[in-house]
């Protein structure tokens, strides 16, 4: 995303942050919803496996976004975004995490590299650009607060759970209305002081923003059709088939047979000649 | 590896040359060997893995049944209930109502819409008794569900003659955007447009406030009016249908009853944070004065201790009480009942399985029941009169009562008057009715749950970390039959007087955050328009402008827009806000007097008057425009002027003006704090 496409949306939306952000992710926002993950996700054609997945990347990429806001808070681009009673999701992650996993949960995560490059470019920018840290917050928590509350029922249903168990993650108790609050959320990033070059930075980083979402949805799907195949087609998980095993068992007899093949060849060849 | 074959006739000859040759032909011969083995033993897996399987008697697919008459016809349906819904709220509503219908003596069933040919509605009446219901969800930008989009489309395109089908319309949305309920509307207008008999009222649902609340209400109006249109008996099962089954406790300790408190037991006694809507903390009342100098209302300004609690809060918030109902209209009701109030009892719910046990804390007493946990003010809802019509003796009373419930337009008109607009609650009722005299358990399981009251909290925490502010008018007013009815909370409240003599008056509150906040930067202009009790809120705001002020901050200008009806009566923290204009915290004050002159003047008046200072402060200086106080008048007039505004010094179309004004809304600097 170059910085003339930025400025040309900077320039429609007007000079406020939150319709320029709205405004330059809309597309990308398009992509995110659809995923294949996300697709299958609003059909309700997800699996607890699925979910369980899902959940340990959310806890891994809002473990590092709020301990980045934790120790910036006070800088002038995230003190007016600061919620942590509000918004802070690492809490209630840890207890959906629990519920699904046991109490061991801490040693049972797993994430995908794209994660795990989220939650580096979450680290970094916490370090040396805090200005950068709204545009992520923007992506993830007003989405929570938007489409999120939808996801949240549709997992409720489809995994049959009841009250907020397994589902904590999508409650803001806090927020006694998220379109309200919403529209408060706004407010605050507008009076975020930025310079011309300081908002375009913003403004690119809430695009990769979302692309870090959508490769972190294309990981997992990748992984959890993986898992599907080689538990022959039934992705609920009954068996602990990681992801590695299937994949190295295929490896092998390839890998064997190719040595085989080669061996044969060279057999012939010295043969024939 | 046919190839091997080949090579090995010719092999023989070759024999002879040497050593390499040999150990060249070892590898080969080695790694054939290995490779058939290797692949023997994957593929033979393999192939074991295929189980042998009986001949599988694949039965024809069914043509899936695409008629939902045919299906109704079959399973001897007549009730179907299509839901447009996405996150399956919809569904389950449509679920619930198909299995009441077996309460009533018939039979529903749940459709989605998107499975079905929805043309064949015109069919419905080739159905002895049938009915359609729709449990239609709004989503988005006033959009039908993606389920119910063919449906959707289906409607507007269609003509068919619907002449004979019956219909209701539930719906299912969110009062806070604009296009709320658009689809149940929709579809509830065009049914009738195309000919079909409505014979229920459109339901609305509002997840804004409690969604489940509104389909429940809803629903027990619904069947009654339901049966009456088919004209059918309610069996003998659904006059009676208890919920809970009473048990009287004889010799209970009494550290195992509850007195009031609403989650855990001897929470007022022993109390502990965090504190919220289970746990309250008990806060004494350390102010209570009345405001307003004259006039025949009574205006109280509260000071409620947090001191010691950890309770947090901003300007903005509110605080929630939980109030008690006037021990004379307890005692009334006891006697009326004829039965001992302290008795001991706990109401347990029949259903096993539900997770909501009691209908409110138990074991308790009655008298504890009907002064903290029922509402025994507000006018009952028909289902309540439903129910208890079968405990009045007088055949014309018990008449009169189902009359109300039911939705006959006499029904419906004889409700309006006789309670409604008569403001009758249970205990006039029962005055009024002396033959009807239900058992008080069931009174109990019928009655609602008092709920606690939100004021907007009158101070700011930066000024005042320890202490919460109300202010708030008693609402006290004579009813047609002549009876004073008296506001639950407020009056609660103004008897809360602190005193000297060791009894101190305490209030159970918490917190309620709400979104209703100052500019984050202190220079941004404020416009606070808060007639009557409204200008609570914008106390807080004031005392916070002004002690940043005093922290040496940059604060931009604060208007206030503050409106009563007579100056010399009720001109609220008049002293107050007079000492923050001379000190010019408060940068403007502009006050309206309603009914000083002949003509009414309001604060859209004024806003109006000021209308060029208006304009400039929100479309150069980047003003937050802040709104308390009366939702259905004053909100929306206010919210015309601004139109007005934009419309004239702006150069905006009407649209534009709407269009600006919402933009505002949705960036966060046009804020409502209001209440009808």
């Amino acid at each position: 995303m170059d910085s003339k496409t930025s400025s040309k949306a900077a320039n429609k939306a007007g000079s406020d942050l939150s319709e320029q952000i709205k405004e330059i992710t809309k597309d990308a926002h398009v992509r995110a919803e659809n995923t294949q993950l996300m697709l299958n996700y609003q059909k309700g054609q997800i699996t607890q496996a699925q979910y369980k997945l899902l959940l340990c990347s959310l806890y891994e990429i809002y473990r590092v976004l709020e301990q980045e806001m934790d120790r910036n808070s006070r800088h002038p681009a995230v003190e007016p975004i600061y919620f942590p009673q509000e918004l802070a999701r690492v809490e209630a992650l840890e207890r959906d995490l629990e519920f699904f996993f046991g109490l061991q949960w801490r040693k049972r995560v797993t994430v995908p590299a794209a994660t795990l490059r989220y939650a580096e470019r979450l680290r970094e920018i916490g370090r040396s650009s805090p200005n950068l840290l709204v545009a992520h917050a923007y992506t993830r928590y007003l989405g929570d607060l938007s489409g999120g509350q939808v996801l949240g029922k549709i997992t409720q249903k489809t995994m049959g759970l009841s009250g907020n168990e397994g589902v904590a993650f999508f409650s803001f108790p806090e927020v006694s209305s998220a379109h309200r609050f919403k529209q408060m959320y706004r407010s605050r990033m507008n009076s975020i002081e930025l310079s011309e070059e300081e908002r375009k930075k913003v403004l690119d980083e809430a695009v990769k923003a979302f692309e870090f979402n959508i490769e972190v949805f294309d990981d997992l799907q990748r992984i959890l059709s993986i898992t599907e195949q080689a538990s022959g087609g039934s992705g609920e998980g009954k068996t602990p088939t990681t992801p590695l095993s299937a994949v190295s068992r295929s490896a092998v007899a390839q890998f064997t047979l190719g040595v085989c093949a080669a061996l044969v060849t060279v057999g012939m060849g010295v043969y024939a000649f | 590896m046919a190839d091997s074959h080949t090579e090995d006739s010719t092999q023989p000859e070759l024999m002879e040359d040497g050593e390499p040759f040999l150990s060249n032909l070892d590898i080969f011969l080695f790694s054939l060997i290995a490779g058939l083995i290797i692949y023997w033993v994957m593929f033979r897996k393999k192939a074991e893995a295929i189980p042998e399987f009986k001949k599988l008697e694949t039965p024809a697919p069914a043509a899936r049944e695409t008629s939902f008459i045919e299906k109704m016809k079959k399973t001897g349906k007549n009730i179907v209930v299509f839901y447009g819904s996405q996150t399956g709220t919809g569904e389950e509503f449509a679920n619930r109502l198909s299995k009441d219908a077996q309460r009533y003596g018939m039979k529903g069933m749940a459709a989605d819409p998107e499975e079905y040919d929805m043309s064949e509605l015109s069919r419905l009446k080739e159905i002895d008794n049938s009915l359609a219901i729709f449990c239609m969800a709004t989503y988005g930008e006033g959009d039908p569900t993606d389920n119910a989009q063919d449906f959707y489309d289906w409607l507007q395109e269609s003509d068919a003659d619907l002449d004979g089908v019956n219909f209701t319309v539930f719906a299912l949305g969110n009062k806070t955007y604009e296009h709320y309920n658009a689809m149940g509307k929709y579809v509830d207008k065009r049914l009738s447009e195309l000919g079909a008999k409505r014979i229920f009222d459109l339901g609305m649902g509002d997840d804004d406030g409690n969604l489940e609340e509104d389909f429940v209400s809803w629903r027990e109006q619904f069947w009654p009016a339901v049966c009456e249109h088919f004209g059918v008996e309610a069996t003998g099962e659904e006059s009676s249908i208890r919920q809970y089954e009473l048990k009287v406790h004889e010799d209970l300790n009494m550290n195992k009853i509850y007195t009031g408190e609403l989650g855990r037991l001897k929470s007022f006694e022993n109390q502990k944070p965090p504190f919220d809507s289970k746990n309250p903390f008990l806060s004494p009342v350390t102010v209570n004065r009345k405001l307003n100098k004259g006039g025949d209302r009574h205006l109280m300004h509260l000071e409620l201790d947090i001191t010691g609690s950890k309770i947090r809060y901003e300007s903005g918030d509110h605080v929630a009480v939980y109030p008690t109902n006037d021990s004379n209209i307890v005692n009334k009701l006891g006697e009326v009942l004829g039965v001992d109030l302290d008795t001991v009892i706990s109401l347990n719910n029949l259903d096993e399985e539900s997770n909501k046990k009691h209908p409110f804390p138990c074991p308790t007493t009655y008298r504890t029941a009907l002064t903290h946990y029922l509402d025994v003010t507000s006018c009952p809802r028909t289902n309540v009169l439903y129910e208890l019509a079968q405990y009045a003796s007088d055949p014309k009373d018990q008449e009169n009562m189902r009359k109300m419930a039911s939705s006959s337009p006499e029904g419906k008109a004889l409700y309006q008057t006789w309670v409604l607009d008569s403001s009758r609650n249970i205990l006039a009722i029962l005055e009024d009715l002396p033959s009807l005299r239900p058992p008080i358990d069931h009174l109990c399981e019928l009655l609602p749950r008092l709920q606690a009251r939100y004021y907007s909290i009158a101070s700011s925490s930066k000024v005042h970390p320890n202490s919460i502010h109300i202010c708030a008018v008693v609402v006290e007013y004579q009813t047609k039959t002549g009876r004073t009815n008296k506001g639950v909370a407020t009056n609660w409240l103004k008897n809360k007087v602190p005193t000297d003599n060791g009894h101190k008056a305490t209030v159970p509150m918490y917190i309620r955050k709400s979104q209703f906040r100052l500019p984050f930067k202190s220079s941004n202009p404020v416009i606070m328009i808060g007639p009557g009790t409204g200008i609570a809120p914008f106390m807080g705001f004031i005392q916070e402008r002004a002690w940043l002020k005093q922290q040496g901050k940059e604060v931009g200008e604060t208007v206030m827009y503050f409106g009563c009806r007579h100056k010399n009566e009720d001109f609220l923290y008049q002293e107050e806000l007079e000492a923050f204009e001379k000190e010019e915290v408060l940068t403007q004050l502009n006050v309206a007097f309603s009914r000083d002159q002949e003509k009414k003047v309001y604060v859209q008046h004024l806003l109006k008057n000021n209308k060029e200072e208006v304009w400039r402060q929100i479309h150069k200086d980047n003003a937050h425009i802040y709104i308390c106080g009366d939702a259905r008048n004053m909100a929306r007039d206010v919210q015309s002027v601004f139109y007005e505004i934009a419309e004239e010094l702006g150069g905006m179309t009407h649209t534009q003006a709407v269009d600006y004004i919402k933009k505002l809304m949705t960036k966060g600097r046009y804020s409502q704090d209001v209440w009808s």
